[in-house]
């Protein structure tokens, strides 16, 4: 293990993790446009999807590198298995496990995507819904972590991307496209609504029995 | 390698039950998909022969563009001589 | 013993109750004289009585072609609101339905039969339980479940059947490559409809001959046919194939001079007045682009308004609508929109009916099942039928049915989308 202990990795990891927020911001924004089937005049719909998908490979790019080297980095212990199991890091338990949680959703929700032609629709919307969680909790990470976002910019960063998410989930709930509810959306949170079942009055048909037939034959 | 023949004949289909009416597909092949007043594919349901690469490419990136995954490519095989 | 050549078959020894299994055996008593039931079926030329008319042995042939599980499911769940015949067949002689699902078990090779009757009847249920449990102690055959989905149009749709008890939710499913294979599971299976079944009964106790003595060389056998409409009470009755419209709604009562006959059921189309002497069997309603279906016939009387009735019945099937797939989920109501405006008349009744023509051709096709494909069936032929109270609703002049205000189509009351089971 390469114990580096140069400054600029940790101001690396320190840029590359603003970068990732905004590039994520940017990626669930158009996700958002993709979902409420924006475009289609000057820009194509399918322009907007192709946006989403190339920008969600840069922003993981980015977020690799960030958490490269943040484990690079030993001036803050954090070791690989950190970087996916929550609550296993030295440095700021707390904030390096959501940030954890965060990266393995969007693991998830990357790996889906990558192999979506070859998984069930169903599967793959039920995995992306888990973004919105994913973004949530990196969010409050970006928050806790803290080097930058208590003060100045940084925390005006935090603040206007998680403004921004939130409008555009606002948008996005409000945006749904009008189905029964519960067969067709496949959100976690989605369940068939219960209701008693009630008996069919035959409107038309009387419970007359039919002329009895002679018997035997 | 030598010359790649494409022979046969294509058709693109859509799952009605899987599409959801983005109509990605009618900006990707807008020579085989039109839409109809609520947003939903209709799709010309006649072979193109899969010599016709502009076409075929179109069907090939609608097909991956599908937000929902709904269009497949039927191959039609060309008649045993 | 019942005989070839009368009347009635399924309905022999009918009564106010359900037959026991000993008076069934002793009504249906085997003559003995049948070779080997797949022979029997083939030469009998059965066609589905569920709608679809799908020659029955063709479909036992394919699914012995399968490998595996297999399971048999009894349609009994008469999806359609003007048809009564399942329901009555299950009530009167459960047993012979029972006996057809046995034998089309042991001809596929299923362990297995699930017997469906939508759960809303529970006179139904109650009597296909008894008749199951009357069965139980023969340690011989196929095990029988019964199984009760919610009502809905679609629920008696062959994918959409096989899915509740697969997955339970009565959704029709895609099915690209015609012939498919339904499945429970992995076990492939066959969906037959209850008068089917009753039908393949009869065959497998008196052979093919027998069965072909009634019916049409073409279409043989008997059918048993829903009678609603123009009507003193709706009735359901057995009738051979081939019999003219005119002498079936005679022998009812039914109004004999109408303006028009619904054949089929809400899918299908409209017969002339002036058409009833045609006989009842599908070469002979095929030039009329008809078929018998599910064995409904919806008299029209004279005093009806052919619009009123169409667009009341497609308000309530674009309601019944999966809304799974968007050409039928919004096209639908669209069509039902169009023919309340034309029912209003006036100039935009004339730019609905522009409307309902392009309509029908970008819905038709484009569903994963047939519904959208029977309600533009029924809506093309009722602009058809119906083309002189079109006409009069246009010019905002009174119809034949403003001498009337009654109702001849029976549709359930639409219920809150909310509320609607599929589960």
């Amino acid at each position: 293990m390469i114990a580096l202990t140069t400054p600029y990795l940790w101001y690396t990891t320190r840029a590359t993790g603003i970068v990732t927020m905004l590039l994520f911001t940017a990626v669930v924004a158009l996700g958002t446009l993709v979902a409420n089937r924006v475009g289609g005049t000057t820009v194509g719909r399918f322009e907007f999807n192709e946006i989403h998908r190339s920008l969600s490979v840069i922003a993981m790019v980015f977020l690799v590198i960030h958490i490269l080297t943040t484990i690079l980095d030993s001036y803050v212990s954090t070791g690989v298995i950190s970087s996916i199991i929550p609550f296993t890091s030295a440095y700021k338990r707390l904030p390096v496990a959501l940030g954890a949680v965060a990266f393995d959703l969007f693991l998830a929700v990357w790996i889906s995507s990558l192999v979506k032609l070859r998984i069930k629709n169903r599967s793959w919307r039920f995995i992306h819904w888990f973004s919105w969680l994913g973004y949530a909790i990196s969010l409050v990470h970006a928050y806790m972590v803290g080097t930058d976002t208590h003060h100045g910019v940084g925390m005006l960063l935090v603040v206007a991307c998680a403004g921004a998410v939130a409008l555009a989930a606002l948008w996005r709930f409000l945006g749904r496209p009008t189905r029964a509810a519960g067969r067709t959306a496949l959100s976690p949170l989605a369940s068939p609504p219960v209701v008693a079942p009630r008996p069919r009055v035959p409107e038309a048909f009387p419970r007359t029995p039919p002329r009895p037939r002679p018997r035997g034959r | 390698m030598g010359v790649i023949r494409r022979t046969g004949q294509f058709v693109l289909r859509v799952d009605p039950i899987l599409c959801d009416g983005f109509g990605h597909c009618a900006e990707l092949a807008p020579e085989l998909v039109h839409l109809d007043e609520w947003g939903y594919p209709i799709i010309s349901s006649e072979p193109v022969p899969t010599a016709d690469i502009g076409t075929h490419e179109s069907a090939r990136y609608a097909v991956r563009g599908c937000p929902r995954q709904a269009l497949h490519i039927i191959k039609i095989a060309p008649p045993r001589p | 013993m019942i005989s070839a050549r009368t009347l009635p078959r399924l309905f022999a020894n009918a009564n106010s109750r359900p037959l026991s299994l000993a008076d069934h055996e002793e009504t249906f008593r085997p003559t003995g004289a049948v070779g080997s039931l797949l022979e029997e079926l083939e030469a009998s030329g059965l066609v589905g009585r569920g709608g679809a008319g799908f020659p029955t042995s063709r479909k036992v042939q394919l699914l012995r072609a399968q490998r595996g599980h297999k399971y048999v499911v009894v349609n009994g769940m008469e999806g359609e609101p003007a048809a009564h015949k399942d329901f009555r067949l299950l009530s009167t002689n459960p047993h012979l339905v029972l006996d057809g699902a046995e034998m089309l078990a042991s001809m596929i090779g299923a362990s297995r039969v699930a017997v469906c009757v939508a759960r809303d009847n529970p006179a139904v249920v109650n009597h296909v339980e008894r008749a199951i449990h009357e069965r139980a102690p023969r340690n011989h055959g196929p095990s029988f479940d019964l199984h009760t989905p919610p009502w809905r149009y679609v629920a008696g749709e062959e994918s959409a059947l096989v899915h509740w008890l697969d997955d339970n939710e009565s959704l029709p499913q895609f099915r690209p490559g015609r012939p498919h294979i339904l499945r429970i599971g992995r076990g492939a299976t066959l969906v037959d409809n209850a008068e089917t079944c009753a039908n393949v009964g009869l065959i497998g106790r008196y052979g093919a001959q027998w069965f072909r003595e009634l019916g049409t060389a073409e279409h043989p056998g008997s059918v048993i046919v829903s009678v609603t409409g123009a009507i003193d009470h709706p009735r359901v009755l057995e009738v051979s194939l081939g019999t003219p419209i005119t002498t079936i709604l005679q022998s009812v009562g039914a109004d004999p001079h109408p303006q028009a006959v619904l054949l089929g059921g809400y899918g299908g189309a409209w017969l002339r007045g002036e058409e009833l002497a045609t006989p009842y069997c599908n070469e002979a309603l095929a030039p009329f682009d008809l078929s018998v279906g599910a064995g409904v016939l919806a008299v029209l009387p004279r005093v009806a308004c052919g619009v009123t009735e169409t667009q009341r019945v497609v308000r309530w099937m674009a309601h019944e609508s999966a809304r799974q797939c968007g050409p039928c989920a919004f096209g639908l109501p669209a069509l039902a929109e169009d023919l309340a405006e034309v029912a209003r008349g006036g100039r935009d009744g004339v730019a609905a009916i522009k409307r309902l023509t392009d309509r029908c051709a970008v819905i038709d096709g484009r569903g994963a099942c047939r519904h959208p494909d029977g309600v533009v069936r029924f809506v093309r032929s009722s602009i058809a039928t119906f083309s002189e109270d079109i006409d009069n609703h246009l010019r905002g002049a009174p119809c034949a049915g403003s001498r009337s205000s009654q109702h001849y189509l029976t549709v359930p009351a639409l219920e809150k989308e909310s509320e609607l089971v599929w589960e």
